[in-house]
C-alpha cells in the first residue's frame, strides 16, 4: 500500500494540560552503570511538550536512557521520575506513555489487529472499546487497509508504523520512539516524520532518538544531543547550528567548470581556502558556513555556471560531536 | 441480568484474560508445544499396549494346594480322592464306581472368598471344593483355628496399621485363581504406577520444562518483553497472567489425557459389569495431582527462567530432585517424611488419597495377594515365606497410604492446599525477582 504522503490524523485533537507542576519527566543526576561501563554520566533533564530529539552516537546512551524511563533498568544514582512517579517502583505512570521499542522483533504471527488489541487490554480496556482503539491508531498511521493481515507479512516501514500505533492506544501525553525511522525505506521515513510531526502538534510530548541529526532536524528543533553517557548540548538546533558555524567546515559543490566558477566564489569574504577534489566537484573551505551559504546562490547566478549538487560533507553528528568535545571523538 | 453478567464479564475482561489468552494463542503458534503434547501421549500409548497385551494374557494357574496332583498314582487327583473320602496316599484305597477327573479341575477350586471385611475379628471363607469338609472327620479337625466355627478363616483387620492377619482351618481358600487375582492387581498396578510416575512426575515435569521455563524467559531475550512492560501492569501480574495462559494449555491436555487413559483401561480392565466405574475417583485424583504439580512446577521453571537465561539448567536439577522425592515416596508407600520437602510428594499423596477412596479394600487385596499363593519352601532357618500371588508386589510396590493420620478426604484436601500454597509461594518469589531483574 501507498502511505499517505500528506499524513493528517484523524485522532481527536486535544490539547494537553499539564495538571500537575510536575515536568513530563525529569532526570536528577541519574547515572548508570553497566559492570565498569559508564552507560549515562550525571545527566540532569526536564522534558514537558513538544517533540524532542534525543541524538548521540551508538553507544551514547539514548537507548539506556530511555530503558530508565521505562522502568527496565534501575538507575545506579539519581533520581527519575515519570508524572512525578519513580518508573522503576511503580508502573502506573505508563497509563499516560505510549513507547515504541528499538527492538525488531515483534509477533509475527499476529495480525497488525489483534497485536494492538491485545496490547490496548493491558491498559484496561474492555475488548470493544480496544477494538475500536486499534482501528482508530491503524487508522493514524495509515494502515487500516492492511490491519488484518499477519505482521509477519509487513515491510520495515509498516512495522514500524504498527509499533508506533500501538504506542497510541489510550492517547498518550508521552510518546517515546526509540530510533523509529531506522531501516526504514525514505517514503515510510517521510510517514514517520510527519506522524511524529503530527503527534507533537497535538500538544503531546514526544521524545524520538536518532543518530542522524538530518533526521531530527526535520521532525524538530528542540534536541538534546548525548555524547559517552552525558548530556553534551541541549536546546534549540539553529543555536547549535550557530554554535557549528563558527567553526571549519567544507562545502563541497558539483559543477560542469570548477576551475570558472571558483574565480566568483573567491570573492566571498568569508571563503578561506578552495580545492578541486576529484572531476566536476569543487570544495570550499570556510568558518562562517551561514554567511556563504547566504551568499553562494547569488554568486553562482553571477558566475553563469551550471550547479548540480551543493552539499556540506562534514556536517554530521560526527563532526558536530568532534567539534563539541574539541575533537576528543 | 444477563447486562449486568455482561458489565462483570467485561469488567474481569481485560489485563487477565488479555495476556491469559494471547499466551495461549501464542503457544498455539509453537511447534514446541505440539511435539511436547504429542510425544506425550505416544510415550503413553506404548506404555498402554503393554498393559493391554497383559490384560488378554491369561496368567498361568498354579495348584497351590496340590489337589491336581495323583501322589499315589492311582488315576484319581488328590482332590478328589479327598472330597470322596480315600487316602490320596495310598495307590490300594481308590473310589470305585467313580470316573477320575481331569487334573485341571483341581486347579484354582478353592477361590479366597473374604468379601467386605469390617475392621476387627471376621469370621469369613468357603470351603467350595469341600475338602475341608469331606476329608477331616472330626469337629477339632474341620476347626484348626479353633473358633468354633468348621472350615472358616479368621480375619484380623487393622486398619490403623494397615495389616490383616489370616487364621484358616486346613483346606479352606487354599487354591485362589491366579487370574482373576493377577488380572486385577496388575490392572490396579498399572494405573497408579502409571499415574503416580507416567503423569504425576513424568508429565508433571515436562510440560512445564518445556512450557513454562521460556514464558518469561523468551520474551525476555526475544525483546518482546518490552510490549508488556510498557504497559500499566506490575510484573507481578504479567507473571500470574502468563501462568495463566500456561494452565490453560496444559490442564486441557493432562484432564484429556487422563480421561482418554481411563476410558480405555475402563474397557478393557478386568470388571463384572462393562465399565470399571470404581477407577474414576482414581483418574480424578491423578488428573487433580498432576495439573496441581505441573502448576507449582510450571511457577517454579518459569521463575528459573527469570534468574538465569539458561534456567532450564536449574529446572533439570530441580527435577532431578523431584525424581529423587519420587522414587522416596513410591518405595516407602507413605512411610516417609522427606517426601514433605518436595512437590511430587504431596501429588503422590492426592492420587493415594483418591485410591483408598475409590478402591477401598486395596489394601485387602494387597495382604491377600502377599500370602494367597501359600507357603513356600522352608529355608535354612526353618521358616517358611509365603509365596506372592502374580500382580500382588507391584501393586503393593505402586499403592501407598496417604499417612497423614488424617481421612482420605482430609488427606487430600491438605494435600491440595500444600500444593497450591507452593504454587503462590513460587509466584511471590518469581515475581520478587521479576520486579527486581533489569531488562535489556
Amino acid at each position: 500500500m501507498m502511505p499517505d504522503m500528506t499524513q493528517h490524523g484523524k485522532a481527536e485533537i486535544e490539547q494537553w494540560t499539564s495538571e500537575q507542576n510536575v515536568p513530563v519527566i525529569m532526570f536528577d543526576r541519574v547515572s548508570k552503570t553497566y559492570g565498569r561501563i559508564n552507560a549515562l554520566n550525571s545527566v540532569s533533564l526536564g522534558i514537558s511538550g513538544g517533540v524532542t530529539g534525543i541524538l548521540g552516537m551508538n553507544g551514547a546512551g539514548k537507548s539506556t536512557l530511555f530503558k530508565l524511563m521505562m522502568g527496565k533498568v534501575k538507575p545506579s544514582s539519581g533520581a527519575i521520575r515519570l508524572f512525578g512517579i519513580d518508573p522503576w517502583k511503580n508502573p502506573a505512570p505508563y497509563s499516560r506513555v505510549g513507547f515504541v521499542p528499538e527492538h525488531e522483533k515483534m509477533y509475527d504471527w499476529m495480525t497488525a489487529f489483534d497485536f494492538i488489541v491485545t496490547f490496548s487490554r493491558l491498559h484496561g480496556l474492555t475488548r470493544k472499546d480496544a477494538e475500536k482503539e486499534a482501528t482508530r491508531v491503524l487508522t493514524f498511521v495509515s494502515l487500516a487497509d492492511v490491519m488484518h493481515k499477519r505482521i509477519g507479512q509487513f515491510s520495515k516501514g509498516m512495522r514500524q508504523r504498527v509499533k508506533i500505533a500501538h504506542a497510541l492506544v489510550n492517547d498518550p501525553e508521552l510518546i517515546i520512539l526509540d530510533e523509529p525511522l531506522q531501516g526504514c525505506d525514505p517514503l515510510a521515513r517521510t510517514t514517520i516524520m510527519n506522524v511524529i510531526k503530527e503527534l507533537g502538534a497535538m500538544g503531546r510530548t514526544v521524545l524520538v532518538s536518532s543518530h542522524i541529526l538530518n533526521e531530527i532536524e526535520r521532525i524538530t528543533e528542540q534536541i538534546v544531543i548525548l555524547h559517552q553517557g552525558r548530556v553534551l548540548a541541549l536546546g534549540n538546533s539553529h543555536a547549535i547550528r550557530e554554535m557549528l558555524d563558527q567553526h571549519p567546515h567544507k562545502i563541497s559543490l558539483e559543477c560542469d567548470d570548477p576551475r570558472e566558477l571558483a574565480k566568483s566564489v573567491i570573492k566571498i569574504n568569508e571563503v578561506t581556502g578552495m580545492s578541486f577534489a576529484d572531476e566536476g566537484r569543487l570544495l570550499i573551505e570556510t568558518n562562517h558556513l551561514g554567511e556563504v551559504h547566504k551568499q553562494l546562490p547569488k554568486t553562482i547566478i553571477e558566475s553563469g555556471r551550471k550547479v548540480t549538487s551543493i552539499d556540506n560533507p562534514n556536517d554530521d553528528l560526527q563532526s558536530i560531536l568532534m567539534y563539541l568535545t574539541g575533537g576528543s571523538t | 441480568m444477563s447486562n449486568r453478567m455482561d458489565t462483570i464479564w467485561s469488567q474481569l475482561d481485560r489485563k487477565s484474560t488479555a495476556i491469559a489468552e494471547f499466551t495461549l494463542r501464542q503457544y498455539r503458534t509453537r511447534i514446541s508445544t505440539w511435539v511436547v503434547m504429542v510425544a506425550s501421549v505416544v510415550a503413553l500409548l506404548l506404555i498402554l499396549l503393554f498393559y493391554i497385551e497383559a490384560m488378554n494374557t491369561e496368567i498361568e494357574a498354579i495348584d497351590n494346594d496340590g489337589d491336581s496332583f495323583d501322589t499315589d498314582g492311582d488315576g484319581y487327583p488328590n482332590g478328589q480322592e479327598k472330597l470322596l473320602g480315600t487316602n490320596p496316599d495310598s495307590p490300594e484305597d481308590f473310589p470305585v464306581g467313580v470316573e477320575p477327573d481331569p487334573p485341571e479341575k483341581w486347579i484354582n477350586e478353592d477361590d479366597i472368598d473374604w468379601d467386605s471385611l469390617e475392621e476387627g475379628t471376621n469370621y469369613v471363607g468357603v470351603d467350595d471344593d469341600g475338602d475341608c469338609w469331606e476329608y477331616y472327620d472330626t469337629s477339632s479337625q474341620r476347626d484348626t483355628n479353633d473358633n468354633g466355627i468348621e472350615c472358616d478363616i479368621i480375619v484380623n483387620v487393622d486398619s490403623l496399621n494397615s495389616t490383616v492377619s489370616v487364621i484358616s482351618d486346613s483346606g479352606v481358600d487354599e487354591d485362589p485363581d491366579e487370574d482373576k487375582y493377577g488380572k486385577e492387581a496388575g490392572h490396579r498396578a498399572f494405573i497408579l504406577g502409571i499415574g503416580k510416575f507416567g503423569i504425576v512426575y513424568l508429565l508433571g515435569i515436562f510440560l512445564p520444562l518445556f512450557l513454562a521455563t521460556g514464558l518469561i524467559r523468551e520474551e525476555m531475550s526475544e525483546g518482546t518483553i518490552h510490549y508488556m512492560l510498557a504497559k500499566p501492569i506490575t510484573r507481578g501480574e504479567v507473571l500470574l497472567y502468563r501462568m495463566l495462559g500456561y494452565i490453560g494449555i496444559t490442564w486441557p491436555f493432562i484432564l484429556a489425557v487422563c480421561l482418554g487413559l481411563c476410558l480405555i483401561t475402563g474397557f478393557t480392565g478386568p470388571n463384572d459389569s462393562l465399565f470399571r466405574w470404581q477407577d474414576v475417583t482414581v483418574w480424578m485424583s491423578i488428573a487433580w495431582a498432576a495439573m496441581l504439580v505441573s502448576l507449582v512446577y510450571g511457577t517454579i521453571f518459569c521463575g528459573f527462567g527469570i534468574i538465569w537465561k539458561n534456567g532450564v539448567i536449574l529446572a533439570i536439577i530441580f527435577a532431578a530432585w523431584e525424581l529423587g522425592m519420587a522414587f522416596v515416596t513410591i518405595l516407602t508407600g507413605g512411610d516417609s517424611s522427606i517426601r514433605y520437602m518436595s512437590v511430587i510428594g504431596w501429588g503422590m499423596i492426592i492420587v493415594d488419597a483418591g485410591a483408598a477412596v475409590g478402591w477401598p479394600d486395596n489394601w485387602q487385596l494387597i495382604e491377600i495377594g502377599l500370602w494367597g499363593g501359600g507357603h513356600g519352601e522352608e529355608n535354612w532357618l526353618g521358616e517358611v515365606a509365603f509365596i506372592p500371588l502374580p500382580g500382588a508386589e507391584p501393586l503393593s510396590v505402586f499403592s501407598g497410604s496417604p499417612n497423614l493420620g488424617v481421612s482420605n478426604w482430609l488427606a487430600f484436601v491438605i494435600s491440595t492446599i500444600v500444593l497450591i500454597f507452593q504454587g503462590i509461594m513460587a509466584w511471590f518469589i518469581g515475581q520478587t525477582i521479576f520486579k527486581g531483574k533489569e531488562v535489556n
